[in-house]
């Protein structure tokens, strides 16, 4: 079953996004490849999933951590623009304002609402309910720049974070 | 064979003692110095001042000049409030004014507080990642160095909060010391108030920090006699320097007048 896997997923990557019949050796698959909108994170902590152009924000696990319980969160409103890392807002901890820095450039679209009514959303939730704000990218290679997850988790083993 | 031990340090000399007077260095294992923390008295300002040189003391980690310093000063009476700005608008700002004290909307965390003569207000600008602490952990040390400061004293039922606005240093119902800090790329500004001997009525005309209910205490309120901020201090400085293990060193006055040249 896992040869089979390997064949499929080495085809499906040379293919265009559309559903493929695959003749796998013992049988044919169908399948629609699905795109992985993965998260990249900035050594700021924080991290941005990217569907088309609109990018989600947000804190990582280990910043919601270190900031301890969010009690407010000043967030961006939408129409602003940032260039990267831009200071764009703040979060209140434990009477500390900490910035939240614009890991891409872009402009806002949408802050997220809820979270502003629970901050404790960022602390319960830091990559779901407790997202911070949309932006539409203006520079979508800057995301080269940023670390994948694997990179993150070694990012955060290391002395410098 | 001699062997000392340097307590602080990680540092070990092994002196073999000849016939000669002179000793020879066997083997040296490797030094490890406590870094500095640079403190400045600056007297009364104020806070108006007092913040444009927490800026430049800030703006300079990014540079070839970075040092950790501690700020420490009186401020003529001011209420300043901090990020959550919806509790006071601006007529309650009209309003305290009227009082006679100055007010300003700051950067920090924290809600309304009051800073006067009596009270030493202490601002560390310090890079957090060099110290390895997050923003939790560097106010649970702040909060820390004020009861080491306290006990010193004699105020042994100092206590901490475990309520997330509660932050700052407690006698019984009673704040002694407000703390409100600021963090932009790992670098600290803004920082506590300890009641030395505070005039507390000016507390009357606002919910201390939100908490309604709560009161306000100082040193020399509860020793029942005078202790002042130059008193309190040097040990302020000293505890800061254990929790953070660093040694202390004073901000030399041609530093102190180049700042203050930047601020004119």
């Amino acid at each position: 079953m896992v040869v089979c896997s390997v064949v499929v997923r080495r085809l499906l990557a040379a293919a265009p996004a559309a559903p493929r019949h695959v003749f796998t050796g013992l049988r044919w698959v169908t399948s629609t490849p699905v795109k992985f909108n993965e998260r990249k994170y900035t050594d700021k902590h924080e991290w941005v999933q990217v569907d088309g152009k609109i990018g989600t924000i947000g804190i990582t696990h280990y910043a919601q951590d270190a900031l301890g319980d969010v009690v407010y969160a000043q967030l961006p409103d939408p129409g602003q623009e940032f260039s990267q890392m831009d200071e764009c807002g703040a979060l209140e901890s434990v009477k500390a304002a900490s910035e939240l820095y614009c890991p891409v450039s872009g402009k806002i679209v949408s802050k997220n609402t809820e979270v502003e009514d629970t901050p404790g959303l960022i602390n319960k939730s830091c990559y779901e309910k407790g997202w911070l704000f949309k932006l539409e990218l203006s520079k979508l290679h800057e995301l080269d720049g940023l670390m994948d997850e694997a990179q993150y988790e070694k990012f955060l083993k290391t002395d410098d974070h | 064979m001699y062997s000392l031990d340097y307590h602080g340090d990680s540092i070990s000399i092994q002196i073999q003692l000849s016939s000669t007077p002179a000793p020879k260095i066997r083997s040296c294992h490797h030094v490890k110095m406590q870094p500095l923390l640079r403190y400045w008295a600056a007297g009364s300002i104020r806070y108006d001042k007092a913040y444009k040189i927490q800026k430049v003391l800030a703006a300079r980690h990014q540079t070839q000049k970075a040092q950790n310093v501690i700020l420490l000063v009186q401020h003529p009476p001011v209420y300043t409030i901090g990020i959550r700005t919806n509790p006071y608008p601006f007529d309650e700002e009209e309003r305290l004014r009227r009082l006679g004290a100055d007010f300003h909307r700051t950067n920090r965390g924290g809600l309304i507080t009051f800073h006067g003569p009596g009270q030493l207000v202490a601002y560390p600008i310090v890079n957090l990642k060099e110290l390895n602490l997050g923003v939790r952990s560097y106010v649970c040390l702040i909060e820390k160095a004020v009861m080491r400061t306290c006990r010193h004293f004699g105020v042994d039922s100092v206590r901490t909060s475990m309520e997330p606005n509660e932050t700052g240093v407690w006698v019984n119902n009673a704040k002694i010391c407000a703390i409100g800090v600021h963090a932009s790329r790992f670098i600290t500004s803004h920082g506590l108030a300890l009641n030395c001997n505070t005039e507390l009525s000016w507390y009357r005309h606002i919910v201390p920090c939100g908490l309604v209910g709560k009161e306000v205490t100082s040193l020399t309120k509860l020793l029942g006699q005078n202790v002042t901020v130059q008193q309190v201090a040097p040990v302020l400085v000293r505890a800061f320097c254990d929790e953070l293990n660093c040694t202390a060193s004073n901000f030399t006055h041609e530093e102190q007048q180049e700042i203050l040249k930047e601020i004119l």
